[in-house]
């Protein structure tokens, strides 16, 4: 599934005029489909390769048959495991059967590195191949497979990213175990052993890690100014250990405030600017639950810090709080010590409850969600079971609470705090979403890797226990697919306005795959200070890296920068679609029919091409008539270059 | 029409009707303002652009229009347009309601309103929600008596009512007689002549076939066209005797030849209780095996498919859900949505059309066979299928022209019952069905799957799904072409058309009885779109990246000689004059299915004795069960979308390089899961109000990027013309405007073809289209300058002439693009796209196919 930014490391084609592209690893498959391997990198390659081929694929390959030295070529390249750097194989198994759910029995060879299992197998016409990544795997279970022949082995692999795989295999006595072999690679943490990510060592042209930066990012927002201050406060992580060293408070609240403030939120987690608007001053602030507890606690520090948030912004003369939670959950946790602002404490204050379900929910949600995409789709009853799981309901609130907090900064113009418990689940999805809203910068490329650095990375929300990278324990109640919550909303939004986003589906998709694959660094640990402390920057290879060396895949052609434009989505469930194309692209049925990636990039080349044209024209017009003024530049209308040349 | 009409009437629409502008407002000819109000905003939908409009609005007796206040000044001479942008028939109105400070009311015809509405809502028949919001400083008078003559005029639909909107619309003597004049679009088929059906089979190239004359004057069968396609083989007078075995008389008849030979015709239930004499028996056979003589597959329309009153109920529980109820505004609460969809059965009634279409079209596929579509009375569900199984396979057919040309053929001539189906008048609500909507849906579906096979675009779809509500078309406004040709034929003698009667527009709709019929205005067609909308909304009919260049296949497959599979060509082998019956997704060969078979149907014992006596070879024997596991086989290629086995040797061996270029008739298979199937939102969520609140302007309704862009390039190369001719450097400039092809870049010759030799994916150089230049900067910048003028006509003359053929979509292919841009990857070589734009007009667009030795690409 996971593939890798060009191929030095994958096989060379070497002499075949015909291929003109810059080939990935594992894609023979598709070989013969020109630039449709790009789409196929991650979306499709795994649908298709997994199951089936796809009809028009597979036509492909069999004309290819005909011509001598491509057979060839797709043979050879299929039996060798195309690695990344640092990547090692491990265990070769022959006589494997893959129970696929779709096609029945693949008989075929298994081969485990410490970074993938892959499985492929020629008997089929057009070969077959798997691909998956060790981090993705949730759990591993044997299972009963007699049916397939004595001493048989049965292993099923329950995957992260919606799929499930059965696998039947025979123990060869000089082989080790596979399971064992496969746990320690899927689970290296619980063996004692450093992620993949720590040994993945592919040289980028550009350096992900240096994409995000604090200072920078506030500068951009216009801050420092008379108001808010970038407080070192927290420089050492004394403050509070989960927030980023970099904090935006307000100007005239001293560090001792802020520590008694901090005493008084949960996790220490104070009220700090996330986002401020660059014409009303509004800003969205954010923080943990304050620790109200059964007796109504206060803060007489937080009363005023809340008061100064107020002040800063002139055009409004009050404050929002949404709290995300449930209004009866919140009841419940200020009989915990935890609780929520009362309206009478904090004057001109006004508090709401978004009443969203928490982590536990959502986890139920997403693993409903997987029995009715994988590895069946039922076609009668699909939307009422939908419905049961729902999965869009959520979404449905995650997006309602986003367009009211972006809805009062801008219409409203008021400043609002957003909180859940702790202040990382809920409340990056909450307030990620209404500046991706708000800001058209983080609707670019660059920004959205910016706002997922900031809201998410930075200010700590729990990856390592939502996703699990390499832990054995499934079953851990600290898991939860937030961060693909998000995605999908963030999915939903680029539905309902496609020239809103300058990223591309692909993008999303494959933000979500590295998410699990623990190859690289970006999702691994759950604060600024863990990621320092392992060395994350220097010892592993960021996301970031991988998407901004190529980043004409992952760009929407469509896409037209309009900046200062508030994008409002229709949160209605009758507006919101299941994103097929990720929960369910392992069906071969659900494979997209137009290669729509396809055209898209073909739209872009038009672009290009159409430029250049403008550029020549202009050229000419300036040489063959110097004493006119040259045509009206072509700059201010085409607002739509391209960032990808 | 409402009595008080002539007191409604604002007084200037009598003094200045030559100007047809009043207030701002364009008017029809004879239209006449009945109210207005000013300071009005209209509410845009999310797919307008979304906020508020602000400008005037204004009741005329055939339509709320609301201009919007900054809009250019109409132009007088322009040709009438029945709706603009913002407008909305009175007749598809559904329900006004007046939302004041503190309530909402339903407001009618009788109802007095006791507050002054600050927001008015027109509830629309076609799903619209149309919601305008009086201003502060609106006269509280205008308000409130805009709303009185709209709920007094609207005209809830009632028998006779549609005869006075039609009459509103078209009936001042000006627009007789511009309707009378106006001629049809020549470039779609229309299949009114004996001509236009030979067209029509020799673009598919059916041989074999014949337009038969038999049924000229209705006599017989009262529902079927003028003018049908027999086989050649039958003779009038041995035709004439198989229409009494057909209900109402609908014999099987020719609807389209799939390249690789096979026919699909179209038929009603046979009738059972006749007596089949010897000689009615072989024409029987002759009809029904068409042009073939080995094997025909009885497809079975009526068990599976939904009944009209399936439909009805079905669409109707849609309407409720997408609509809520208009009454009290009360909407299905947002968290039932998904399972009230699904119990509406709507789109189980998609995939079911979707997924017998796609089993008729695998079948077709296999070559060499007649597959006839049976339903009882064949108007329905035949229609439906027959017209979706083209739409997949032809490619013509997802044109606009070809399109229309379809809709022409298999429902309006062919009798499907509009008029009862749609019915307009409401006194026929047992015959209302959404049939039609139905396959409007189906297309849609395909569309949304596959939207770069598709020319047209859903903004037509949705356009015509909105004329289907509008009583004014002949297209619509009859049950069958003979109900059109009375009413026709009964004006002609009162009202002589200008230009001859071929160029009479097809006019028709019910003489209701009316004595004075030539007070009728004459309808126009559907497919007239000038005349309802204007160019905004017409441009978007069409893709701006038209669609996948198909690749022309080979003449030889086109005369239905070649068949590249051994399969197909095994299974023709098989008994003569094998019939089965597909039914359920199997088949079967039942022995009555033909009913003068055997001794089957009752009376025809003894003929079906002799029947046998005369037809030994084709029926003695039973039907081999090998043709049956081929058409299994055939079948099979329907689940092959949805089954991963991966490919049968059949398909394989039909797409190898031999095959490759028929794939451009590869029928379109869609998904059919539950997640593919959807709702079409734009159509059926277009009125959901509470949805709009947070609608914003960037939506998808910005105009393509890569039409702004050829839109930029094209007035660079304008200004470029400008400024080198007046730098008197004409004739250097002249080559440099030629040499870059004219800019309307419309689509790039992208190729998405798979399938093409070697499996290589196909980018031919890019063709840059020649376009006609756009009149308005043309002409603004030749009138500057006598120079200008030339160098521009030079430039575009090139593209005038050849996009003339072909009005919207002038595609050009380049002929070698399948041998040295084999490998090119997205765009080639720019420098040799200006080489002779003209050269090999492609099948595509144009509804004739190439003829002869054109070269074939790919081979």
């Amino acid at each position: 599934m996971e593939k890798h930014p060009a191929g030095p490391d994958g096989p060379k084609k070497a002499g075949d005029p015909r291929r003109p592209s810059v080939r990935a690893p594992g894609e023979a498959l598709d070989s013969p489909a020109g630039s449709h391997v790009e789409w196929c990198k991650q979306l499709i390659a795994a649908t298709i390769s997994t199951q089936i081929s796809d009809p028009a694929l597979s036509k492909d390959s069999d004309g290819a048959a005909l011509d001598d030295p491509e057979k060839f070529q797709v043979q050879v390249q299929l039996k060798d495991v195309a690695l990344v750097t640092g990547e090692s194989v491990q265990l070769r198994a022959q006589d494997v059967m893959y129970i696929c759910p779709f096609s029945g029995l693949v008989t075929g060879m298994l081969t485990l590195t410490d970074y993938k299992l892959y499985f492929n197998s020629l008997e089929r016409e057009p070969p077959f191949f798997l691909d998956v990544n060790l981090g993705a795997i949730s759990r591993l279970e044997t299972i009963n497979v007699q049916s397939h022949g004595e001493d048989s082995r049965g292993l099923e692999l329950v995957c992260k990213d919606m799929r499930s795989l059965r696998f039947a295999y025979k123990k060869e006595a000089d082989q080790p175990e596979l399971v064992d072999l496969l746990a320690r690679y899927a689970f290296p943490l619980c063996k004692g052993l450093a992620l993949f990510a720590f040994q993945y060592q592919e040289d980028f042209p550009v350096n992900g890690w240096t994409v995000y930066d604090p200072v920078m990012e506030y500068k951009r927002q216009g801050l420092p100014n008379e108001s808010w201050a970038l407080s070192r406060v927290n420089s050492s992580y004394q403050l509070c250990d989960t927030y980023p060293s970099l904090l935006v408070v307000p100007t005239c609240i001293p560090e001792d405030d802020l520590r008694r403030v901090a005493a008084f939120r949960a996790k220490h987690r104070i009220p700090v600017l996330s986002w401020i608007h660059p014409e009303s001053q509004a800003t969205i602030v954010r923080c943990g639950q304050p620790l109200v507890g059964p007796h109504d606690r206060r803060c007489k520090e937080d009363e005023r810090l809340l008061q100064t948030v107020m002040d800063a912004n002139a055009q409004s003369h009050k404050l929002l709080i949404f709290d995300a939670r449930q209004s009866s959950v919140a009841d419940t946790n200020k009989a915990k010590d935890g609780g929520y602002e009362s309206e009478s404490f904090y004057p001109n204050v006004e508090l709401s409850f978004l009443e969203i379900p928490n982590i536990h929910v959502m986890r139920e949600s997403l693993r409903k969600l997987k029995e009715v995409v994988y590895p069946t789709i039922d076609e009668a009853s699909w939307h009422s079971s939908v419905h049961q799981t729902h999965w869009l309901e959520y979404i449905r609130l995650l997006l309602t609470g986003a367009v009211r907090i972006a809805d009062r900064l801008e219409s409203g113009k008021t400043s609002v705090v957003v909180h859940c418990s702790d202040g990382w689940d809920r409340t990056p999805q909450l307030t990620a979403l209404a500046m991706l809203m708000l800001d058209s910068y983080y609707r670019t490329l660059q920004g959205f890797q910016v706002l997922v650095e900031k809201e998410w990375i930075s200010f700590g929300h729990q990856f390592t226990a939502r996703v699990g990278h390499g832990d054995e324990d499934h079953a851990s109640s600290e898991r939860s697919p937030l961060f693909v919550q998000f995605i999908d909303c963030v999915w939903q939004m680029t539905r309902q306005f496609p020239a809103a986003f300058e990223f591309n589906e692909l993008f999303l998709v494959s933000v979500l795959d590295h998410l699990y694959s623990c190859l690289f660094g970006t999702f691994l640990c759950s604060s600024e200070r863990e990621k320092g402390a392992q060395e994350l920057q220097s010892k592993t290879k960021s996301l970031w890296s991988y998407i901004n060396s190529q980043p004409e895949e992952f760009t929407n052609p469509f896409f037209v920068d309009q900046e200062h434009h508030v994008l409002y989505p229709l949160a209605s469930s009758r507006h919101l679609e299941l994103w097929t194309g990720y929960y369910a692209r392992w069906n071969p049925r659900m494979r997209p029919q137009m290669p729509v990636q396809q055209s898209l990039k073909e739209l872009l080349g038009l672009k290009l091409e159409l430029q250049r044209k403008v550029e020549a024209l202009q050229k000419e017009a300036s040489l063959c008539d110097r004493a006119s003024p040259p045509p009206h530049q072509g700059a201010a209308p085409l607002r739509t270059a391209p960032t990808c040349t | 029409m409402v009595p008080d009409m002539k007191e409604r009437m604002l007084s200037p629409s009598g003094l200045n009707a030559r100007s047809r502008d009043m207030f701002g407002l364009r008017c029809l000819p004879g239209e006449c303002v009945l109210q207005r109000a000013v300071l009005v905003r209209k509410k845009l939908t999310a797919r307008e652009g979304g906020g508020w409009l602000a400008g005037t609005l204004f009741c005329t007796h055939f339509r709320v229009s609301f201009v919007p206040q900054d809009s250019p000044k109409p132009d007088d001479n322009a040709d009438p347009v029945l709706l603009g942008e913002h407008d909305v028939a009175l007749a598809s109105i559904e329900k006004v309601v007046a939302v004041g400070p503190s309530r909402t009311k339903l407001v009618t015809p009788n109802s007095s309103l006791k507050f002054t509405p600050e927001e008015l809502v027109l509830y629309c028949r076609d799903l619209r929600v149309i919601c305008f919001l009086f201003d502060r400083l609106t006269p509280d008078t205008q308000a409130v008596e805009i709303t009185y003559t709209i709920a007094k005029t609207y005209q809830p639909l009632k028998p006779g009512c549609v005869l006075a909107f039609q009459n509103a619309a078209l009936g001042s003597v000006e627009m007789k007689q511009f309707l009378s004049n106006r001629r049809r679009d020549g470039q779609m088929n229309w299949f009114e002549s004996v001509d236009e059906w030979e067209r029509e089979l020799e673009r598919c190239g059916a041989k074999g076939w014949r337009v038969s004359t038999v049924n000229d004057r209705f006599e017989m069968s009262t529902s079927l066209p003028r003018y049908n396609v027999v086989p050649q083989r039958v003779l009038d007078t041995e035709l004439k005797r198989t229409f009494a075995h057909f209900n109402e008389g609908r014999i099987p008849r020719w609807s389209w030849r799939h390249p690789r030979g096979s026919d699909l015709l179209r038929m009603s239930s046979f009738q059972n209780n006749i007596y089949h004499e010897k000689d009615d028996t072989r024409n029987l056979e002759l009809v029904l095996f068409g042009s073939q003589w080995s094997l025909c597959v009885v497809v079975d329309l009526g068990e599976e498919m939904p009944s009209p009153a399936d439909l009805h109920l079905a669409h109707s529980r849609l309407r409720a859900l997408c609509l809520g109820d208009i009454s009290n505004s009360v909407t299905v609460p947002d968290d039932k949505w998904l399972s009230t969809l699904e119990s509406t059965h709507w789109l189980d009634y998609t995939r079911c059309c979707l997924r017998k279409a796609g089993e008729v079209a695998c079948l077709l596929r296999g070559g060499h066979m007649t597959v006839a579509l049976q339903e009882s009375e064949d108007r329905d569900m035949g229609c439906l299928v027959s017209s979706l199984v083209q739409v997949m396979c032809d490619p013509h057919c997802r044109t606009q022209e070809g399109f229309q040309g379809l809709v022409q053929k298999e429902w309006v001539m062919s009798g499907h019952r509009f008029y009862s189906r749609l019915n307009y008048h409401r006194d026929n609500d047992k015959e209302e069905a959404p049939v039609f909507l139905l396959f409007l849906d189906c297309v849609w579906q395909l569309w949304s799957q596959f939207p770069s096979r598709f020319q047209l675009t859903d903004h037509f779809l949705l356009a015509l799904y909105d004329s289907t509500h509008l009583p004014l078309f002949s297209s619509f406004l009859a049950n069958c072409q003979r109900e059109r040709c009375k009413r026709t034929q009964h004006l002609t003698q009162t009202y002589t058309p200008v230009n001859g009667w071929r160029d009479v527009l097809p006019r028709g709709g019910l003489s209701l009885s009316s004595p004075t019929d030539s007070v009728d205005p004459p309808l126009p067609s559907v497919w007239d779109w000038a005349l309802q909308y204007g160019g905004g909304r017409l441009s978007r009919f069409t893709q701006p990246v038209p669609p996948t260049p198909p690749t022309p296949p080979p003449p030889v497959v086109l005369n239905g000689n070649l068949n590249t599979n051994p399969d197909i060509r095994r299974m023709s082998d098989t008994v003569q004059g094998s019939v089965f019956l597909l039914s359920r997704g199997s088949f079967s060969s039942p022995t009555n299915l033909l009913p003068w078979r055997g001794g089957g149907g009752g009376g025809g014992g003894g003929g079906g004795g002799v029947a046998a006596a005369v037809y030994k070879r084709s029926h003695r024997r039973a039907p081999s069960s090998e043709s049956l596991s081929g058409l299994e086989r055939l079948l099979k290629a329907t689940a092959l979308t949805d089954a991963p086995q991966g490919l049968t040797s059949t398909s394989t061996s039909t797409t190898g390089p031999q095959g490759s270029p028929l794939d451009h008739y590869e029928p379109l298979l869609p998904l059919l899961l539950g997640p593919c199937m959807r709702v079409w939102k734009e159509c059926y969520l277009r009125g959901v109000l509470h949805a709009q609140a947070f609608s914003h302007p960037v939506s998808s309704n910005h105009a393509h990027p890569v039409v702004r862009l050829a839109l930029e390039v094209q007035q660079l190369h304008e200004q470029l013309a400008l400024a080198s001719a007046s730098s008197s450097n004409s004739s250097s400039t002249a080559s440099t405007i030629n040499k870059p092809p004219p800019p309307r870049h419309r689509r790039p010759d992208a190729n998405l073809n798979q399938n093409t030799n070697n499996g290589t994916f196909l980018f031919p150089a890019p063709r840059a289209q020649a376009r006609p230049v756009p009149p308005a900067p043309t002409s603004s910048s030749s009138s500057a300058n006598p120079k200008t003028s030339r160098v521009n006509s030079s430039a575009s003359s090139s593209s005038s002439s050849s996009s003339s053929s072909s009005s919207s979509a002038a595609h050009k292919d380049h002929p070698s693009a399948g041998g040295s841009a084999k490998h090119t990857f997205l765009f080639g070589p720019p420098a040799s796209s200006s080489q002779d734009p003209r050269a090999e007009p492609r099948y595509y667009p144009n509804a004739k196919l190439p003829h002869g030795n054109r070269p074939t690409i790919g081979s």
